[in-house]
């Protein structure tokens, strides 16, 4: 998911690198809102989003210096968020839904009426293969660099991924009759 | 493979992922099985519709407040790097008192060491000449180590004229031995004359 595009993108950051506030409020403006929707997606409430929201804009801040053009400016940004959504996520420790979920499954399975639009299919998810599944398949992560900022292996992230999808699709009662 | 393919092969196919072991026979039936492919379609919406949800807003402008985070640790960052200095500063203070406290008292020994023997020198010097050897009749034997003793202090005189004019530096140390040697000689004069003046006396 790509972000609002930065106008005059390479003099703002020159600014911003120069700690000129007026660019790094320009930065913020561009960004704010998919730093938000990849935090929101990724945790589980509004406010942890708006925390990682300024967590994120915080380290942009202090250390754009050390930011080298070397991928965009959106990439470099998205990388810090994601970082701090997931170290929300270790930190909350949140109640694995999904191993209630689990347990509950004969019992939504065989209840049609219950279907769940995408959106309340997603938040289902456990943490973990909610944050894979966005990383993956929305902004477009790959399993080694997922495996990387969860500190996890290659084949984890890719049975996550399987998992999640798995579900995904019995929740919104998407299974193709045998 | 006669069962349907699982999710993981799947996603293997959808995205071209070529590591997953098996995708050879994952390839040959997918390409027969109407079941896999509508499955495989399944997922590609899947994943287009989560593209799709719409993206979610922050309520609240949240720039003020991390412009006041910005600040504050600017602020922090330059009182600490004001602290690192101020310590640098008082280490530099504690050593260089330190330093100048282990240095000094060498250097104030030697003065003082050098001080001492030329007062030492200057009061044999006092003591010869209350001795008035000129005014006494000395013999040959005597006459000549006088003379051997008067010849070396002449020497270290002239030496130490030479120290007056060389550089401060190490200047101390080199006067302090030559006139601990002329003291030294100066003590045997004295007792040469001394002992001449005992003799005579006798």
């Amino acid at each position: 998911m790509d972000a609002i595009s930065l106008p005059d993108a390479d003099a703002v950051i020159a600014r911003a690198r120069l700690g000129d506030p007026i660019a790094l409020e320009a930065l913020y403006r561009a960004y704010s809102t998919s730093v938000y929707n990849l935090a929101r997606r990724i945790c589980r409430t509004t406010e942890d989003a708006e925390d990682i929201l300024q967590e994120t804009f915080f380290e942009v801040c202090r250390s754009i210096r050390n930011y080298r053009g070397d991928g965009s400016i959106w990439g470099w940004i998205r990388s810090v968020a994601s970082s701090k959504a997931l170290m929300r996520l270790r930190r909350n420790k949140y109640r694995d839904t999904d191993q209630l979920d689990d347990e509950l499954a004969p019992t939504r399975a065989v209840s049609t009426a219950l279907r769940m639009d995408l959106e309340s299919a997603l938040e289902r998810l456990s943490d973990t293969a909610r944050a894979v599944v966005w990383l993956h398949d929305v902004e477009g992560y790959t399993h080694e660099e997922i495996a990387a900022q969860m500190g996890r292996t290659v084949s984890f992230s890719k049975s996550q991924l399987a998992r999640a999808h798995a579900r995904l699709r019995g929740w919104l009662g998407e299974e193709v009759p045998a | 493979m006669s069962t349907h393919l699982d999710m993981a092969q799947l996603i293997a196919l959808r995205d071209g992922d070529r590591s997953e072991p098996g995708m050879a026979d994952t390839q040959l039936h997918f390409g027969r099985c109407l079941t896999c492919q509508a499955e495989l379609e399944r997922l590609h919406q899947r994943t287009a519709r989560l593209r799709a949800l719409p993206r979610l807003e922050p309520a609240i402008n949240r720039f003020p407040a991390v412009r006041e985070l910005v600040q504050v640790d600017r602020r922090q960052r330059h009182w600490r790097g004001v602290a690192t200095i101020g310590i640098a500063a008082a280490a530099l203070l504690v050593f260089g008192a330190i330093g100048r406290d282990l240095v000094k008292p060498a250097r104030l020994d030697a003065a003082d060491q050098l001080q001492s023997t030329i007062h030492e020198s200057q009061l044999l010097e006092q003591k010869l000449h209350s001795l008035t050897p000129d005014a006494r009749v000395i013999d040959g034997r005597t006459a000549v180590v006088v003379i051997q003793l008067e010849d070396r202090i002449a020497s270290l005189d002239a030496q130490l004229a030479q120290t007056d004019q060389a550089t401060a530096r190490g200047r101390t140390g080199t006067e302090l031995n030559l006139w601990r040697q002329r003291v030294g000689l100066m003590h045997a004069l004295v007792d040469v004359h001394m002992t001449n003046a005992t003799n005579v006396g006798l």
